[in-house]
């Protein structure tokens, strides 16, 4: 009785549970992947998941100020790509190489 | 708009009103080639095809059995997925968006109401915008699936035209939301009914001469919007992503066969949305004139009384009107493509930028303002 | 029942579509990926009535954003991808044990607290009418948070300013390299 409920009725846990998955498959892929621009697409993955979970809770609670916040974390991330993008280019403009094991100047 | 239809009936009209949508746009394509080719070959003072079929009508169909039998082959150097995927991706966008303009009042037979739309979308054109704006990456993937230099740069360029444009025809569509008030089309549609009338600091002005279309409400937003929509579907004068003096031909270089008749498909998908926006927002989209649809529906009622019959005369009338100023458009297109020459790719980006941004935010400054204060001031 | 079936096809896609994001070894694969995940996001949207801000994520994000993304590896030419994952067993270990606590405690703290239940039931009464939500997010924004409405302008055009002045080259674009 309880299986079906939750496999036929979408509540706010399935959305938040959603969320939380894209969320750290987005860390995963910061902390794991060496391409400077797949790590910024890594951020924005992580940024979309937490889109979704502020839409589930404005909806879920019928405050519309979630769908604000999405207006306010979808801008920014918008001005944060175009910026690590400016950057990545300088970067592969001086060094011809986006893999980021070539940066790490500083270890050591 | 998350009802596909509650019963087994509604969804399996939806769903086939889907496949006849996408089945409209792709049956188009030989009509408007026919047209494109003989109409250029006239302008050219020269024939077109005429050999085949009446007048050349079956032009295209020799084509395709040509196109059938050629090789298919990906170059050495390209993406092996990427030059498939890209013209099966051209055709979606544009069949996905073409859903949600209305080509005619709807259908009332007994208890159930057809929508002549794909689907009542209440955020019409912002899911329009949005579709469309997922163009670029056709041209993105064939340029780089290619594997050459040429369909590399095209791709480049036109992508970057498009979403350059994508700003103007945004910002020029929101002046026409801000003056009817609603995203969706059918309401603006309904606006547009009978004569020119509207209050303007609070005096009414009528007009028995004009009919109440959005081109007389928002001139300059028609202006850039037509501009900007050449642009979006990469027509002359905006078309160097497949200029043939310049890149061999773009993007669609290693094409052949098939494949390259999809894109077209897709881009004259675009010109059809475009065509039919046109006329949804700034002509009136399936109202007629001068009437109004209830009137038309009135005559229809007293001259035969049947209901049932009255509705599908109706809707079968605007739908009639919305084709005339469809084609209209359609023809528009075609015949400007073999009129003006091509834009340079700076010239194509000052215009983009520097003029046509421009002028559609003082677009909607202007009309903010105006619709501002001539619901508060009176004189 | 079509509400749930949409539910799960979308979840499906766009998580499988995250997945490819971070695994792939080929950048534009994804890049494309991430597409996909932006498109399943909008349509996430319109399940939860959010149907304006589904039309923003695809104009926004899937039609310029990650064009920019792609024209930029594209423009890269990045011919193959030398070491694309972290090196080193154990920092790699590290890293994966470190992801799996934080989605396993956020995971459970969902299903497990009550909390969250009780406040389903209660908003799922109390959600506004879907026709003006347009409006009523118009509203919001324009005259509550029209603050920070105007700092997101300032912050979009110090943006502006400064990625033209990063990529500008000694000389201007015509000089050579």
């Amino acid at each position: 009785m309880q299986e079906t409920n939750m496999l036929t009725q979408i509540g706010l846990e399935h959305y938040l549970v959603l969320s939380a998955i894209l969320f750290s498959m987005g860390m995963a892929g910061v902390l794991m992947r060496r391409n400077l621009i797949v790590l910024l697409m890594s951020v924005e993955l992580m940024l979309n998941a937490v889109n979704i979970s502020f839409v589930a809770f404005s909806k879920f609670n019928g405050n519309i100020e979630g769908q604000i916040m999405v207006f306010f974390v979808m801008t920014i991330a918008a001005a944060e790509a175009a910026v690590g993008l400016a950057l990545a280019v300088s970067i592969f403009k001086r060094f011809k190489e986006v893999n980021i094991r070539f940066f790490e100047h500083l270890k050591g | 708009m998350m009802n596909m239809g509650s019963t087994p009936f509604e969804i399996t009209v939806n769903i086939i009103k889907t496949v006849l949508v996408f089945l409209m746009m792709v049956q188009l394509v030989p009509i408007l080639v026919w047209v494109e080719r003989r109409g250029s070959a006239f302008i050219q003072n020269r024939f077109g095809p005429n050999r085949i079929g009446p007048l050349g009508l079956m032009q295209l169909l020799a084509d395709a059995v040509k196109f059938l039998t050629k090789e298919d082959f990906v170059p050495d150097k390209g993406n092996k997925y990427l030059f498939y995927a890209a013209p099966v991706f051209a055709l979606i966008p544009a069949a996905i968006a073409y859903m949600a303009i209305p080509m005619s009042t709807p259908l009332i037979i007994g208890d159930s109401k057809f929508l002549i739309q794909g689907f009542e979308i209440n955020v019409g054109i912002v899911f329009i915008l949005g579709i469309s704006s997922l163009a670029a990456y056709t041209i993105l993937m064939a340029g780089w699936g290619s594997g050459s230099k040429f369909s590399l740069m095209g791709a480049m360029r036109a992508s970057a035209q498009i979403i350059s444009y994508e700003l103007a025809l945004g910002l020029s569509i929101v002046g026409v939301i801000m003056t009817y008030g609603t995203f969706n089309l059918t309401d603006i549609i309904q606006a547009q009914q009978g004569h020119l009338s509207f209050s303007f600091f609070s005096h009414q002005i009528e007009s028995a001469f004009l009919p109440n279309w959005g081109i007389f409400y928002q001139p300059l937003g028609a202006i850039i919007f037509l501009a900007a929509t050449f642009a979006e579907s990469n027509r002359l004068p905006f078309d160097l992503a497949e200029g043939e003096a310049e890149l061999v031909a773009g993007f669609h270089t290693e094409y052949g066969g098939f494949k390259m008749l999809m894109f077209f498909i897709g881009e004259y998908g675009h010109m059809m949305i475009a065509s039919g926006l046109m006329a949804t927002f700034f002509f009136g989209g399936y109202g007629i004139p001068y009437v109004t649809t209830k009137e038309v529906y009135e005559f229809f009622l007293s001259s035969t009384g049947v209901e049932t019959t009255a509705h599908v005369l109706n809707t079968l009338v605007h739908f009639l009107s919305y084709n005339i100023k469809f084609i209209f458009f359609l023809w528009f297109f075609i015949h400007v493509r073999w009129t003006l020459p091509r834009f340079r790719y700076d010239q194509l980006m000052d215009l983009g930028w520097k003029t046509m941004l421009p002028w559609a935010l003082a677009n909607t400054i202007v009309t903010a303002i105006i619709i501002f204060a001539s619901a508060q001031f009176s004189f | 029942m079509v509400d749930a079936f949409l539910f799960w096809f979308l979840a499906i896609v766009t998580v499988l579509a995250g997945l490819s994001v971070v695994l792939m070894t080929n950048p534009i694969y994804s890049a494309l990926s991430l597409v996909m995940t932006m498109v399943g996001v909008a349509a996430l949207f319109v399940t939860l009535e959010a149907y304006f801000l589904a039309g923003v994520q695809l104009i926004v994000y899937a039609g310029a954003v990650m064009v920019l993304f792609v024209m930029v590896l594209m423009l890269f030419d990045l011919k193959h991808e030398l070491q694309a994952f972290t090196r080193g067993k154990i920092t790699g270990g590290v890293k994966i044990a470190s992801v799996g606590i934080i989605a396993g405690l956020v995971v459970g703290a969902i299903t497990l607290g009550t909390k969250a239940l009780e406040l389903s039931k209660a908003g799922a009464e109390t959600s506004k009418p879907v026709v003006d939500s347009t409006k009523a997010l118009a509203e919001n924004l324009f005259l509550k948070n029209v603050f920070g409405f105007e700092a997101l302008g300032v912050v979009l055009l110090v943006i502006a300013v400064g990625t033209v002045a990063l990529s500008r080259t000694k000389g201007g674009t015509h000089a050579r390299d």
